[in-house]
């Protein structure tokens, strides 16, 4: 094992601080002590998105990447804020400011570069010490925090240099409200990346976005006392300004290396080991770094040099080299994107240029190739190429004949062939291998439904995902021939008939009991599926006839309670329209205190529930209780919440209580497809949400009463439609029941009234149950009087249980998860 | 010899001793469940156990879906359809083989068979120490099987060397989820969450083929109004129903996850306050985001910018979101990177733990979750405890009633020990894993395989690897024998028995004891079934991590849900994990920073595009039992070369022609597919055929260092016209010369 030795690097930069990074993923903790010195008092920080703090994009403390407590972490001493100022190659010492001093065994230089600052007149300050006040340079956090908290609402800024780092601050000055004037040395903006006709264009983008770009000027001085008031050109030329950010390019910081003795050129001069030519210990990576005679300012190259470093320092590829990159960049300007890589002119005339340019859309894009592969493009206005063209130009891979697939990224994201342009072979299911020819043939064959051409071929009835497809190519085969399938409409899955002419099958042949219907009805099948629908129909038609069998209930209808999640039950007595007293409150306190009840809470219908009721306490619950079932775990008539009413409210123009008691007297336990949450209010302020729920009833002025239908506050909020305005609590009973009566009769089982009352709409409800339409509102009112006469309050099972073990608890845990998994899920499993 | 009287009594209803001589179709015995038909069992292939119900007449089993149970609802793909055709196919083995003197394989007695093989196990600790005889287990071994052959290994042979299937399927995502969550059940909530999940984000994961059921989970999330994201370099059957598909360049999973996490931390998407209050080390993953900019990620990851936006706002708006990942990220050599940075992104959503939202891998084989909690893996015990834990080592010996001592230590995971053949290890026991088809450069295993002292395989076809071996035994179906199985949502189920095997084959279980009745442990492998089996399991987990010692077979016939942990009889198990903790000291999942690392072969001038492999709706992993289902072998008889329309030009390759595949390691032949779905650089080939189709004999062995997975997805080709004319014979041999 070597010898550990000392490595020391100078920068902390992007390059710097990513160098030590991959040294330490190879194990370099183990061969080197770090030693970093870096001139910003920071950890290190993503250079790349300081134009996006500067645009508020990005808040400056999401940028590190290194922040100081890494470099303790990993074992590596920084000196943050110290400047290297010396290198003793003979001795093989730095030194920095306040006179630190570090020996070193491998010194790596990565002092990256600086912004070139043209020599203006009234530049600096009038002692000659810094850059007047307004004029800003923009490379690190502390430049980006000073240009921020300059700028204000309207500041007139002028950038510059309208290369990449120009126009990235411009956008952020321009994002940060000031009005931006970009002045540019050339006739072309980005002269480096673009050619005159891109530059052009872009410049045609960025005026349009409200910065004025100044061409072919070169600035002279910058005019002020103390402070910035405008920029003199050359020209003669002026421009009034506030503030002034130079981005006029950068420089290599060589100045080290240079005074070392190291050879330099435009940066530190390495070879593909990234080594300086003279001295075998001495490395630089980064932008201060010059290889093959160039010198990269982007972080692709700055990151692929020090991936080669940290190979060859580590030894974990001692052979790496660094054989050049190929350089591409992207830039955004507010919502213009621009990629370019590569070279940006044809070479010769063996080159071949592929221009495509829409300058009405600000669209420039060109393709620069050589023996077939890419060598230069530059994508503006649309950048969606951008991937698929970069993946060419960096791999050098042959580029398809037809150019014209990657200048319009037809290859980017392939979609799916119209079903339409399918060969008949391609297969559309695919659990069960059914082509599209397959499926035609089908309903050539005669297979004019859906439900008939997937139990035919067998398409759809495996993931079930490729339905509407079939469906799709049903209505392709068989033209205005299909017929829809009728199982929509049926009211449970197991028997073809919708709810209407099931009703009617049932009365002729007086089914009385889920399990006569079964045996009528479904080939005998029992399907647990369409028990409890039927259980809720067979009530809503027989009243007391109904032959109950239990085991076509929900453990809930079982044992009257509504069963929770720790498989305990919870108990809401009734109390009609909400009015209680304070016997009744004393007589639920002592109940509630003699079966340690875990939670009394009030309801968001304003009754009390009892939580936490195990199955055997039940019947003595209600016995004690001494109140009839509030039928708050059942798909029924739920509760009727009330306001106070005229009785005692300043407002009240009606008696609601009155009304909720007698609709709650009323109406209690009628079953239903689902739920009936109810309300009344005594004025339209309508605090008991009368609007909102299933049934509704709203006092207006005059003593007369809205009756609201099909509102909803839950998952779907619905505000309810008005049925009919009347003058009467019992008019409102004989149209609440009567609509009741008819959701009973035409609802699909789980349908809730919100769902019913849109499905057929107001208007021919109004129709059918006010203007009597089609003469059922007789019957109706028969068949709900019927159902209120059947009431039995189900807590009378407390005395007379209906079986022995009704309340014992025997359900098996997974009975429990199974009943709770289909609560939760409770919601139609078919036709919604 | 073990007990299985119950079993036994019928074994001998009708003996055939044909062996290798092609018996023709046998009869099926249909087995009632106390006189009631259909019983219902599950299905033998993927992960998600499909609920199925067998009955029949004529002495063929029929499969139909099993509308009550919640998994599949009665939905099932060709594979499960076409299940039982198996059960009596005429090149079921029937009765043990052994290579004669001249290296054939002829019928022998199954005393004969398992003296053999005893003695050879013997002979190879005699000369090469405990750990020179290793064994490889199935992914879809019953808990039962899985458990008993991890105990087989460390008491009956005591050898460091057993390990499974699943090391080449899961044991990234289990790695993964391990170090940030301290538990690793692939999904850590029920299926049924999907449907209510406002966007999900599914990496690598091709559901539509490999488990078709699972996709109408998918359907209602989109009926729901969800989004589904789908991050596959193929446009795959998935990937065609998503609302957005990323095609990225194969082996950059984690730089997009990376620039995801970038976008929602600039944008302000991340959950702090979840950030803060449950987990931990989110500084150092921000530090590392922040190095992937959107301009970065889009040359790495080849996805635009735009898109990169749309899913990073789309998942950031979202009230409830899930990331999936499956094989895709996971089968690489950076595959336990590439899934934590999903998890990574994941808890900075603050999606782990709350409603309808979460992390999840979705589970590839059979009892792929299963296999690896019961012991099956080199470097674990049963119960997920692992072998290095001196508390677990005490725990497990005082259950099986060895000394501490006497257990081994962690021993070679599966790729590992298929190098180590011939050199270390000299005896090799394998169930039912075909792994000359399923494992890595497959050339070199099967090379290695030949100088084994001695290979002993058990299995229910002659499969490629089976027919390599010195004695195969016949193993007994899926139908054919009791057990459980842990689905991809760990939840344990009941697979039923429907049938009896044929006379002379034996369950493995059986085979498992009675070789360790030979070996001199018959007093630890005194077992009366599969439920006795699985009782010491519960003993033996019980406490652990995936602690199953509160479901008895009683819970599971009665119809229970339970998905493990499970630590007591009157505990209803654990459907959602992380609800308020995680498995970890602290209670906080872990962050872990991913700076992501080139896959261990880049394209270049010799080899100048990327090879990822995969699978097919007709087939099921190494495709023994699928490739021998006529339905499905009419559907996909042959393994195709999916090629860019680009590519194909340049080679000169139309539909149907014949390719010449090449990677360092060897070449492969295969029917081309061209296709606009797969990307410019890359081609896909499914790998469940063996023989000169294999794409196997392409793939990269290069593992994981933690997880110990091979890279399958990702190496680099080179096309070679082979002709453009004659058709490629789908039976092609072994053929390693």
């Amino acid at each position: 094992m070597a010898v550990r030795q000392k490595l020391v690097v100078i920068g902390n930069g992007m390059a710097g601080a990513r160098l030590v990074e991959d040294v330490l993923g190879h194990g370099g903790q183990d061969l080197f002590d770090i030693v970093m010195f870096g001139d910003e008092p920071y950890g290190n920080y993503n250079r790349i998105l300081l134009s996006g703090v500067l645009s508020g994009a990005h808040d400056p403390k999401d940028i590190f990447i290194n922040p100081l407590a890494w470099y303790e972490e990993n074992n590596v001493r920084l000196h943050a804020g110290v400047r290297v100022t010396a290198i003793d190659r003979e001795n093989k010492v730095v030194f920095g400011s306040n006179n630190v001093t570090e020996s070193y065994d491998k010194l790596v230089i990565a002092t990256g570069s600086s912004p070139f600052i043209p020599s203006l007149e009234g530049l600096r300050h009038d002692n000659g010490d810094g850059l007047k006040e307004g004029v800003f340079v923009f490379r690190t956090l502390d430049d980006c925090e000073a240009i921020t908290n300059y700028v204000q609402s309207g500041t007139r800024a002028a950038v510059i240099g309208g290369g990449l780092l120009g126009l990235e601050a411009a956008r952020g000055l321009l994002d940060l409200g000031a009005k931006v004037d970009v002045v540019h040395l050339t006739s072309t903006l980005m002269e480096v990346q673009l050619d005159a006709m891109s530059g052009r264009t872009l410049k045609r983008v960025v005026e349009g976005m409200g910065i004025k770009v100044h061409l072919n000027k070169c600035t002279a001085a910058i005019l002020g006392n103390g402070q910035v008031t405008g920029l003199k050109f050359t020209d003669g030329s002026e421009l009034d300004c506030e503030m002034v950010v130079i981005s006029a390019g950068i420089r290599p910081n060589v100045q080290l290396a240079e005074d070392a003795g190291l050879m330099v050129d435009r940066g530190i001069v390495v070879d593909d080991g990234m080594n300086c030519l003279d001295d075998p210990d001495i490395f630089a990576v980064g932008e201060c770094a010059q290889h093959d005679g160039k010198v990269y300012g982007l972080v692709a190259p700055l990151w692929e040099q020090t991936g080669v470093l940290a190979d060859r320092l580590t030894g974990r590829k001692p052979q790496a080299l660094y054989k050049g990159s190929k350089v591409s960049t992207k830039l955004k300007v507010m919502g213009v994107e621009l990629a370019v890589m590569g070279e940006k002119e044809a070479r010769d005339e063996h080159d071949e240029e592929t221009v495509y340019t829409e300058p009405a859309r600000g669209i420039y894009k060109k393709l620069i190739s050589r023996n077939g592969r890419l060598v230069g493009a530059i994508l503006l206005g649309d950048v969606a190429p951008a991937p698929t063209l970069l993946q060419a130009f960096s791999r050098g891979s042959i580029l398809p004949e037809n150019r014209a697939e990657l200048l319009f990224a037809l290859s980017g994201e392939p979609t799916a062939p119209s079903l339409e342009s399918l060969p008949d072979e391609a297969q559309v299911c695919n659990c069960n291998g059914i082509s599209k020819g397959a499926i035609i043939d089908a309903v050539k064959g005669g297979c004019r439904s859906l439900k008939a051409l997937c139990d035919t071929t067998r398409a759809g009835t495996g993931c079930g995902s490729c339905k509407s497809q079939v469906d799709q190519l049903l209505a392709l085969a068989a033209g205005d021939s299909i017929v829809e399938d009728p199982s929509i409409h049926y009211y449970v899955p197991s028997i073809p008939l919708a709810k209407p002419e099931l009703i009617k099958v049932i009365k002729e042949r007086e089914l009385r009991s889920v399990s006569a219907v079964m045996a009528e009805l479904s080939g005998g099948q029992e399907d647990p599926g369409s028990k409890a629908g039927l259980a809720s129909l067979l009530k809503t038609i027989w009243g007391k006839e109904y032959e109950d069998e239990r085991d076509a209930r929900f453990i809930n209808d079982r044992v009257h309670a509504n069963i929770q999640k720790d498989r305990t039950f919870s108990v809401i007595p009734r109390i009609y329209g909400g009015i209680t007293s304070p016997a009744e409150l004393r007589r639920i306190a002592d109940v509630a205190e003699k079966y340690n009840v875990r939670m009394v809470k009030i309801t968001g219908g304003q009754r009390i529930d009892l939580l936490g009721i195990s199955r055997e306490d039940l019947p003595n619950v209600w016995r004690d209780l001494g109140m009839p079932s509030g039928h708050a775990y059942t798909k029924a008539f739920r509760t009727c919440k009330t306001c106070v009413g005229s009785e005692f409210c300043r407002f009240g123009v009606g008696d609601s209580v009155a009304l909720g008691i007698k609709i709650e007297k009323r109406f209690q336990g009628i079953e239903s497809p689902h739920k009936m949450k109810l309300a009344t209010t005594g004025c339209p302020r309508n605090c008991s949400e009368a609007t909102t729920k299933d049934l509704g009833a709203v006092a207006i002025e005059g003593g007369k009463w809205e009756v609201y239908i099909g509102g909803a506050a839950g998952s779907k909020v619905r505000k309810g439609d008005v049925l009919v305005t009347v003058e009467s609590h019992d008019e409102v009973l004989k149209f609440m029941g009567r609509f009741m009566q008819y959701y009973r009769e035409n609802a699909k089982y789980l349908e809730r009234t919100y769902d019913f009352v849109e499905r057929l709409g107001i208007e021919s409800l109004r129709r059918l149950l006010v203007e009597d339409g089609e003469g059922i509102c007789a019957r109706l009112d028969a068949e709900i009087q019927a159902a209120v006469d059947a009431y039995v309050d189900p807590w009378q099972e407390a005395v007379m249980p209906v079986h022995p073990a009704q309340f014992v608890n025997t359900l098996p845990t997974g009975e429990v998860e199974r009943v709770l998994y289909q609560i939760e899920k409770m919601k139609p499993v078919y036709g919604d | 010899m073990a007990d299985f009287a119950d079993d036994r009594a019928v074994f001998h209803f009708d003996p055939m001793n044909k062996g290798l001589e092609r018996a023709g179709p046998q009869p099926v015995k249909i087995l009632s469940n106390n006189n009631q038909l259909p019983v219902s069992t599950h299905c033998p292939y993927c992960a998600l156990q499909c609920g199925v119900l067998i009955d029949g007449e004529e002495g063929r089993s029929r499969v139909r879906g099993d509308g009550k149970f919640p998994v599949n609802k009665g939905a099932l793909c060709m594979k499960g359809w076409t299940a039982a055709e198996l059960l009596n196919h005429e090149e079921r083995l029937l009765k043990p083989l052994k290579r004669n003197a001249r290296g054939v394989l002829v019928p022998t007695e199954w005393n004969d068979a398992l003296d053999v093989i005893a003695r050879a196990f013997q002979s190879a600790q005699e000369r090469g120490g405990r750990d020179a005889v290793g064994i490889l287990g199935g992914g879809s071994l019953t808990n039962e099987k899985a458990y008993l052959l991890g105990k087989f290994a460390r008491v009956a042979l005591q050898t460091a060397n057993i390990d499974y299937n699943g090391r080449f399927c899961m044991s990234s995502a289990a790695a993964a989820a391990i170090k940030a969550f301290g538990i690793d059940r692939g999904m850590p909530f029920p299926i049924s969450d999907i449907p209510q999940a406002e966007v999900i984000l599914l990496v690598g994961a091709n559901p539509a083929e490999t488990m078709p059921p699972l996709m109408q989970y998918f359907e209602e999330q989109r009926a729901n109004g969800g989004q589904l994201i789908v991050i596959d370099p193929r446009l795959s059957a998935t990937a065609q129903t998503a609302h957005l598909h990323l095609r990225l360049i194969p082996g950059t999973d984690a730089v997009l996850a990376n620039g995801l996490l970038h976008l929602l931390i600039r944008d302000d998407w991340i959950d702090r306050s979840y950030i803060d209050a449950r987990t931990e080390g989110f500084n150092a993953v921000k530090s590392v985001a922040t190095t992937y900019w959107p301009e970065r990620v889009e040359r790495i990851t080849g996805i635009p910018e735009a898109s990169l936006v749309r899913v990073a706002e789309t998942l950031g708006r979202a009230r409830s979101a899930m990331i999936l990942t499956a094989r895709g990220p996971e089968q690489q050599q950076q595959g336990v990177n590439n899934t934590l940075s999903f998890i990574n992104l994941a808890l900075a959503l603050g999606l782990v733990g709350r409603p309808f939202s979460g992390f999840g891998s979705i589970t590839g084989q059979g009892n792929g979750q299963g296999g690896r909690e019961l012991g099956q893996k080199a470097d674990q015990l049963p119960g997920y405890r692992r072998i290095d834990d001196p508390e677990a080592r005490q725990y497990i010996a005082s259950v099986w009633g060895v000394g501490e001592e006497e257990l081994p230590r962690a021993g070679k995971s599966a790729y590992r020990i298929m190098e180590a053949l011939g050199a270390e290890i000299k005896a090799l026991f394998s169930i039912g894993f075909n792994f000359t088809v399923s494992s890595p450069d497959a050339t070199n295993v099967i090379k290695n395989l030949s100088n084994l002292d001695f290979f002993c395989a058990a299995d229910f076809f002659l499969s490629e690897t089976a027919k390599l071996a010195d004695v195969v035994l016949p193993a007994a179906m899926w139908a054919e024998e009791e057990g459980t199985m842990t689905n991809l949502e760990g939840r344990v189920l009941r697979r039923r028995r429907t049938s009896l095997p044929p006379a002379e084959v034996r369950t493995d279980l059986e085979i498992i004891c009675e070789l360790a009745a030979r070996l001199g442990k018959r007093k630890h492998f005194g077992f009366a079934g599969a439920e006795q089996v699985f009782d010491e399991l519960r003993k033996a987990t019980k406490g652990g991590i995936a602690d199953y010692s509160g479901i008895t077979y009683g819970r599971l016939n009665a119809g229970e849900t339970l998905h493990w942990p499970c630590p007591g009889e009157s505990h209803p198990g654990t459907p959602r994990l992380f609800t308020e903790f995680f498995a970890t000291p602290n209670g906080r999942a872990r962050f872990h920073a991913v700076r992501h690392q080139p896959a261990s072969e880049e394209p270049d001038s010799e080899f100048p595009l990327y090879l990822t492999t995969g699978r097919v709706l007709a087939h099921y992993q190494s495709g023994t039992q699928t490739r021998r289902v006529e339905k499905l072998k009419g559907i996909i008889p042959q393994p195709c070369a999916e090629l860019h329309p680009e590519v194909a030009k340049r080679y000169g390759l139309s539909d149907g022609a014949a390719v010449r595949l090449v990677t360092r390691r060897g070449a492969a032949v295969f029917k081309v597919k061209v296709t606009r779905g797969i990307r410019e650089d890359t081609i896909f080939v499914p790998f469940h055929w063996g023989g000169r189709q294999s794409a196997n004999r392409l793939t990269s062995p290069a593992l994981d260092p933690t997880s110990q997975m091979p890279e399958f997805k990702i190496c680099a080709v080179r096309v070679e016209s082979f002709t453009t004319s004659s058709e490629i014979s789908p039976e092609e041999e072994n053929d390693i010369r």
